[in-house]
């Protein structure tokens, strides 16, 4: 497949604007901006894209639902806070072509109106920030920000705005108020941020990946963009794939390549020829597959069909050698360290979770162990007040409705079973 | 103390935003930079009085978010690595035993001699490039032993 | 209205109510932690979540607004299940050492765990611990984390209620704790608000920390005898000391809310200088304990050897009105004497203007209608110190609806964050202000302004020049007359600096007549400082007006008048209830010499005042919690306070002892009990004819009132306002003060602590302060070269006194102010009768 997300980045200097002005950047704005900001929504709804960011929300539809007041103050953020482990997408785009999600976002605020935009990065991207507001200063500079961009009356501000350390924040209603200098927890909804978002202003919060596909949709139009991959949810999709492979890294290929061609063909097979367990699809709050299911299409509604999900598409590959024990505590101690601690059941259920855990996997375990998870988890599923702690017993649950048995041994052996 | 270079940082960021509170976040982070990575509670009251806010507000938001070393003693060098998911699955446990054994020190303390720092992490999104590290701002990546004897014989 | 259902019973309810809501209305209880309607919606604690059809997850009831036909259960299996793991995640991580802790036995968690399992918890895991041992976090505030619910109200009550934003959660996750600023020692309103909402023992009171368990109380229902918001609260004793002053949810005007002198300053109650015996005055000036009947025999004789013209009486604003209206009967019926009056503070004259001014005489307004409205404008008033509570409820008002707010005050104050507009006048010239806004108001249109009374007068008012005269700039006035053409409800809250400065008066009342002639729906909210203040004028506690507001024809003398008769040696006897002239009237040197000039003065107090030193006969008196009768806050609402204890000693109450006078002159006088005098009340004036005396709250309660046919009298001639039009007279002289270095006009007024002299009898109050203070504004302070809490000496040209200095960011410059509470200031002696604002220096020391 040609390459659109990822296009530029194995590019000399990259990042300056004058390498992506040479690969043909900023035309897609050009031919925006003449555009009726109305006929751009409707493009980008006809295109089929839905965010990147996990959810798999339907891009075009959330701007429509930006109200058409044009005296109002309207918002863009890019949530660019890339937190979930396993997914390291995000940051190959700020880092190696920040103009391709400028002008992604360049369009998309003239689409819904915004006249300031943010990019909320998460704070240990440090070089990414410095990247982006560089990139930014060019852009200014170029006349793609600020007053009258390109003489066309349409003004836009643009900031970086750096986290400093909170997985919360990339759920868009923390990550707004984290953006209005308080602690990211996230809002009561409705209202949705749409309506009010950032000082209390509509608010359109996209990703970076899927902000970063907007020119290409521009430029190439509705029906190219649909017609990759599948139908429901097409496009092209960077898959990033980490642990015991031969070639971790990133993959751009279509929507709903399987799982399989992206672990055996293109990411090099199983590290050092071991034999292959399990799989995250798509960040640690995707249910694992196993090997029956590596032939799924890595796509919104194949994945979320087997009970798992796309997520971010950061795929955690396992082989043998593998404890899930040990990763099920490892993933539960992410989620109670990044609970925010607004809601008891995922404050205090992720804490007790990941003791529980943490005693099973040190050869601590109780009889009623392992039924204690599956209670706690009763608990917390449903009842929290953002997905994160729901997130937190997906994973969990996912990894016990396939190595039950894992657990159960290291609650009799007081060790591990295959380690 | 706040120095002037810190303050007018901060009244650069106040143009940022619409309201004055959103420039908290970073102007917290520059005044710990200021100090080589250390957050006082001086510069906390300071921060809150130059913004207008209450200092509980600092107070929180250093709490709330991992970067902010408030009243620690941080070392001239913050090695963070990470030990999620995908790293672990490429040893960064060994690389954490390693630095532990090399530097004589458990996770979670500074050298005596104030030059490092050495702390467990969650993911920093470079998953792909597992194990990795973070030594103040900078990213290390594809991490091995003789690696990190040569990132650490390096540093100035 | 909306019909839905929940657990199959068929409802209806307003438009947007919560399902919580609605449920309780049906009669469903359903649990909470995290809500508080007064506060903002967090729907975090998760123990309220209900089943709705058609709905995969359990909602939160605290948030969900109902909807038509919405089929909700509150007690289904799930909804039980959910309740229960929630309840037990709570446990999981709380310390459960309930035996040693304050709330045991009034404890939110306790009490719902009981009521909904689970029966025994799981968690045998380490818990987290916060700290070992409890921390104390302000001379009334101590703090034990481990048993923490999260609910955050603390952290909101003090932030969106309070205003003072000193707490907030600290850390993530587990590890969130809700405490100060590196859980530093609070500099903070110590209104213990967080202390009230915290459900379970966290927030603990200080001074109450181990002393009692809730079952060993007794409680009785009354009114904090502080200011005239009139905050109800349960105040409860043990083993004959009272301990403990708790407010509660959904009680009283100000429901959890009470300020630190409410919550905390009723431990005067219990001090060791209380007057237990009746004492006369031996001939070498010390006093000897009399009884009860050789006191009487001595009044009644004294009160027989004169003439009604020649005797008074003087009552504090802390006293029933059952007391009030006992007394005035005494006086008039028994005596014949008009001569009775209510505060040194200010002149009856002043008291009739501003009563008429305000409309108090009208009847009652809510502080819920007043700030239901477009604009409110608050003037005269340092609200927030002066009426806390009244400030809380305005701050989270304000916050939450679109209400435009002016605040008008030479000093900033904290409810200034929740104003539009702060405009910051010249003490003393706050109807100066008013009535450059009435000039601009003319200016805008005049055709409206046809056949309102001064007219005349305000065709000649010059903006510009009044402008100047208070201090304000032209424009912030013309912005305030913009924003009050734009309203169409308007509320003027009026502080008791109008009646300091009753010049002021007649702005109040041309901006008034104004509003109304542009068909302002208009509302004025007095803002007073005692506890029943208005009641002692409902109750006819003035000299030119009975019960009621009928006036008199032959007006007696006020306060101020009895002063300067006894100074003349006009007046013989006086008799003052709880009222401290010496230490309160606004020239000390002056009242102590007039009041050493009497033959007989007679003072009933708790405490042995400035005053009752130079009595001849001193009477034990009551407080407020060993009264039963009624209270009269600032709006109008005639409130029930319950007695609990018994006064000390053979402590009597003013009504028993009023009584026991009336009856040793006159037989028949009555009645004597409080309920019989209510009684009575009810048949004497329309005003209280159908009111139904509050016991929680209600707006019946609020009495109603006819406009009376009252005299005002023209504090500078002898001609009333609306005599104004026809003379047109030259403005009023404003009292403007040129500012020298270092020269300070003195500003008088409340503590956020102390509101009268009770208030220094209370140790935990006392102990909120370090000492006497004098408050300058920021810029000032950097003037003169001091930082707060040097030691200073202000000096004025009739007094000297030795302060702690502190200063205020925001208030006007030029001006001092120094709080009315500290007896050891002497601050009336800085004060000289007719000579109005003093000037001091500050000097370091
Ligand atoms: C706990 C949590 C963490 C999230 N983290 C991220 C993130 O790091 N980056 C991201 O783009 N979206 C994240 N999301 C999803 C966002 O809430 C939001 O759906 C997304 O930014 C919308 O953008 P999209 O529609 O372009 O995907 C997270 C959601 C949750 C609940
Ligand atoms: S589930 Fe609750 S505690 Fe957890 S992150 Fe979301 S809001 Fe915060
Ligand atoms: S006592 Fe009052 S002001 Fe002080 S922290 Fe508590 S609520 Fe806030
Ligand atoms: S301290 Fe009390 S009021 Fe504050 S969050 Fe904890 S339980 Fe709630
Ligand atoms: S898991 Fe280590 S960087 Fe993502
Ligand atoms: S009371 Fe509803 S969530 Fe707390």
């Amino acid at each position: 497949m040609e390459k659109i997300l990822l296009k530029n980045i194995h590019k000399e200097d990259s990042f300056k604007i004058e390498t992506y002005l040479a690969g043909g950047g900023y035309v897609a704005l050009k031919k925006a901006l003449k555009e009726r900001p109305d006929d751009i929504i409707q493009l980008v709804q006809d295109s089929n894209l839905r965010g990147r960011g996990g959810a798999g929300f339907p891009a075009g539809l959330k701007w429509s639902f930006i109200p058409k007041d044009p005296t109002m103050q309207k918002y863009l953020a890019c949530n660019a806070d890339e937190g979930e482990p396993g997914t390291f997408k995000d940051r190959a785009i700020i880092d190696n072509d920040p103009h391709l999600l400028i002008e992604g976002m360049i369009i998309t605020s003239f689409a819904i109106g915004a006249s300031s935009s943010y990019i909320y990065i998460r704070g240990e991207f440090e070089f990414g920030a410095s990247r982006l507001e560089e990139a930014i200063a060019e852009a200014y500079e170029k006349g793609y920000l600020g007053d009258n961009i390109l003489g066309t009356g349409f003004n836009l501000d643009m900031a970086v705005h750096r986290g400093a350390g909170a997985y919360i924040c990339g759920e868009e209603t923390a990550l707004l108020d984290s953006l209005e200098g308080r602690r990211g927890q996230p809002r009561i909804k409705p209202p949705f941020p749409a309506i009010a978002g950032l000082y209390g202003k509509p608010t359109v919060i996209n990703n970076v990946e899927t902000l970063s596909c907007i020119p290409a949709i521009v430029e190439k139009g509705a029906k190219w963009f649909a017609a990759i991959g599948p139908e429901k949810s097409p496009g092209p999709k960077i898959f990033g794939v980490s642990g015991h492979v031969e070639r971790p890294g990133l993959y751009e290929l279509p929507m709903g390549t399987s799982a399989r061609e992206i672990i055996f063909e293109h990411s090099g097979g199983m590290l050092g020829g071991k034999k292959f367990k399990a799989l995250i699809p798509g960040g640690v709050t995707a249910p694992m597959l196993v090997e029956e299911e590596l032939d799924t299409g890595m796509d919104f509604d194949s994945l979320a069909a087997l009970g798992s999900m796309l997520g971010s598409g950061g795929m955690i590959v396992m082989d043998e050698t593998t404890c899930m024990v040990r990763v099920s505590w490892i993933i539960n101690k992410f989620f109670s360290h990044e609970s925010c601690g607004k809601c008891t059941p995922c404050r205090e259920g992720t804490t007790w979770l990941t003791k529980v855990l943490y005693r099973i996997e040190h050869g601590e375990g109780n009889a009623g162990d392992v039924e204690l998870l599956d209670r706690i988890c009763g608990n917390i599923f449903g009842r929290t007040f953002c997905p994160l702690g729901d997130g937190a017993v997906m994973a969990l649950r996912g990894c016990m409705k396939h190595f039950r048995d894992e657990f159960v041994y290291h609650v009799e052996h007081k060790r591990c079973k295959v380690c | 103390m706040l120095t002037e270079e810190t303050k007018t940082h901060i009244e650069g960021l106040l143009n940022k935003y619409k309201t004055r509170r959103s420039a908290v976040m970073p102007a917290l982070m520059h005044a710990q930079k200021q100090n080589a990575g250390n957050l006082t509670e001086e510069d906390m009251r300071e921060v809150a009085d130059y913004i207008g806010l209450n200092p509980v507000v600092t107070n929180e938001i250093v709490g709330f978010y991992t970067m902010y070393n408030p009243l620690k003693d941080i070392g001239t060098y913050h090695i963070q690595v990470c030990a999620n998911l995908s790293c672990s699955l490429r040893q960064a446990e060994f690389i954490i035993e390693y630095l532990e054994k090399k530097l004589d020190i458990k996770s979670g303390e500074t050298t005596k001699n104030k030059r490092y720092t050495l702390t467990r992490v969650e993911c920093l999104g470079s998953c792909g490039t597992a194990p990795m590290m973070q030594i103040n701002d900078d990213y290390f990546e594809d991490l091995t032993v003789s690696k990190v004897d040569e990132i650490l014989s390096n540093l100035d | 209205m909306i019909t839905l259902t929940i657990n199959d019973k068929e409802v209806s309810v307003e438009d947007g109510t919560l399902i919580l809501e609605a449920a309780k209305q049906a009669g469903f209880h359903i649990p909470t932690f995290c809500y508080q309607p007064i506060l903002s919606r967090l729907a975090s604690c998760r123990i309220c979540l209900v089943e709705i059809e058609g709905q995969r997850k359990l909602q939160p009831s605290c948030v969900t607004p109902v909807m038509p036909g919405m089929k909700v259960q509150t007690e289904s299996q799930d909804v039980k299940e959910a309740r229960i793991g929630v309840l037990e995640f709570f446990l999981s991580n709380h310390a459960l050492d309930c035996p040693v802790c304050d709330k045991g036995g009034e404890c939110e968690l306790q009490n719902m765990v009981y009521k909904y399992g689970p029966k025994k918890g799981e968690f045998t895991e380490k818990k987290e611990r916060f700290h070992e041992k409890d921390y104390i976090l302000s001379p009334v505030i101590v703090k034990n984390s481990n048993r923490c619910v999260q609910c955050l109200r603390c952290v909101r009550v003090c932030d969106e209620a309070v205003g003072r934003t000193m707490l907030g959660p600290m850390g993530r996750g587990a590890h969130q704790e809700e405490t100060s600023f590196l859980k530093s020692y609070m500099d903070c309103d110590q209104c213990g608000n967080c202390i009230e909402v915290c459900p379970v023992g966290c927030f603990m009171r200080l001074p109450y920390r181990y002393r009692a368990r809730p079952w060993d109380l007794k409680s009785a229902s009354t009114i904090c005898p502080y200011c005239a918001t009139g905050c109800r609260m349960d105040i409860q004793e043990r083993g004959g000391e009272y301990i403990r002053a708790i407010s509660k949810f959904g009680k009283g005007v100000n429901s959890e809310l009470m300020c630190a002198r409410g919550r905390f300053g009723f431990d005067f109650l219990n001090n060791e200088d209380r007057l237990t015996k009746p004492l006369r005055k031996k001939d070498d000036g010390t006093f000897e304990e009399i009884t009860w009947a050789e006191a009487l025999e001595t009044i009644k004789t004294n009160f027989k050897l004169s003439s009604p013209e020649r005797i008074g009486a003087i009552i504090s604003a802390r006293n029933t009105n059952e007391e009030f209206y006992l007394l005035q009967k005494l006086m008039r019926t028994v005596l014949k004497s008009n001569n009775i009056d209510s505060s040194p503070r200010w002149s009856s004259d002043a008291v009739s203007a501003y009563v008429t001014a305000c409309g108090i005489n009208e009847g009652g307004t809510s502080i819920a209608d007043s700030i239901d409205v477009d604009t409110v404008l608050i003037t005269g008033s340092h609200i927030s110190d002066e009426n806390p509570v009244t400030d809380y409820l305005l701050r989270r008002a304000f916050d939450t609806r679109r209400i435009g707010v002016i605040i008008a005050s030479p000093r900033a104050m904290k409810l200034d964050s929740s104003a539009q507009m702060t405009l910051r006048n010249i003490p003393a010239s706050d109807g100066t202000l008013l009535k450059a806004v009435v000039a601009e108001l003319y200016t805008a249109k005049p055709e409206a302004f046809k056949g309102v009374t001064g007219l005349t007068k305000i065709k000649t008012l010059d903006s510009a020049t009044l402008s100047k005269d208070c201090g304000v700039a032209l424009d912030d006035i013309k912005a305030t007359t913009g924003k009050l053409l734009k309203s169409d409800q308007i509320s003027i809250l009026a502080g008791t600096e109008y009646l300091r400065f009753p010049e002021s008066l007649e702005g109040l009342v041309f901006l008034r007549d104004a509003l109304r002639a542009l068909k302002k729906d208009l509302k004025i909210l007095p803002l007073l400082d005692r506890c029943n203040q208005r009641g002692a004028w409902d109750m006819g506690i003035h000299p030119a007006f009975t019960p009621g507001y009928e006036a008199l024809e032959k007006e007696g003398l006020g306060c101020d008048r009895m002063v300067q008769a006894a100074d003349d040696r006009q007046l013989d006897m006086l008799y003052v209830i709880c009222e401290n002239i010496a230490g309160l009237y606004p020239d000390a040197k002056y009242a102590v010499s007039a009041l050493s000039k009497l033959k007989f003065l007679v003072v009933q107090d708790v405490f042995m005042s400035e005053t009752a030193k130079l009595a001849h006969i001193v009477l034990p008196g009551a407080a407020f919690a060993e009264k039963d009768g009624s209270f009269t806050n600032q709006e109008g609402r005639a409130q029930k306070i319950d007695s609990l204890l018994p006064p000390p000693g053979e402590a009597k109450t003013a009504l028993e002892v009023i009584a026991a006078i009336g009856r040793e002159l006159d037989y028949g006088f009555g009645p004597s009990t409080a309920d019989e005098v209510l009684a009575e009340i009810r048949e004497a004036t329309s005003m209280y004819r159908e009111v139904e005396i509050d016991t929680a709250r209600n707006d019946s309660a609020l009495v109603k009132g006819k406009p009376a046919a009252l005299r005002i009298a023209d504090f500078l001639g002898k001609k009333r306002f609306d005599d104004v039009e026809a003379e047109n007279k030259p403005s009023l002289p404003v009292p403007v003060v040129k500012v020298k270095p270092l020269s300070f006009k003195l500003v008088t007024g409340n503590h956020l602590f102390y509101s009268g002299t009770i208030a220094r009898r209370s140790h935990t109050l006392r102990n909120l302060v370090s000492g006497p203070m004098v408050e300058v504004s920021v810029a000032d302070a950097e003037r003169l070269g001091l930082s707060d809490g040097d030691t200073v000496r202000v000096k004025g040209k009739y007094h000297e006194a030795i302060l702690t200095l502190k200063s205020k960011k925001g208030s006007r410059d030029g001006i001092a102010f120094i709080p009315e509470n500290f007896t050891e200031v002497g601050l009336n002696r800085f004060l000289k009768r007719g000579e109005g604002i003093q000037e001091v220096t500050i000097r370091k020391i």
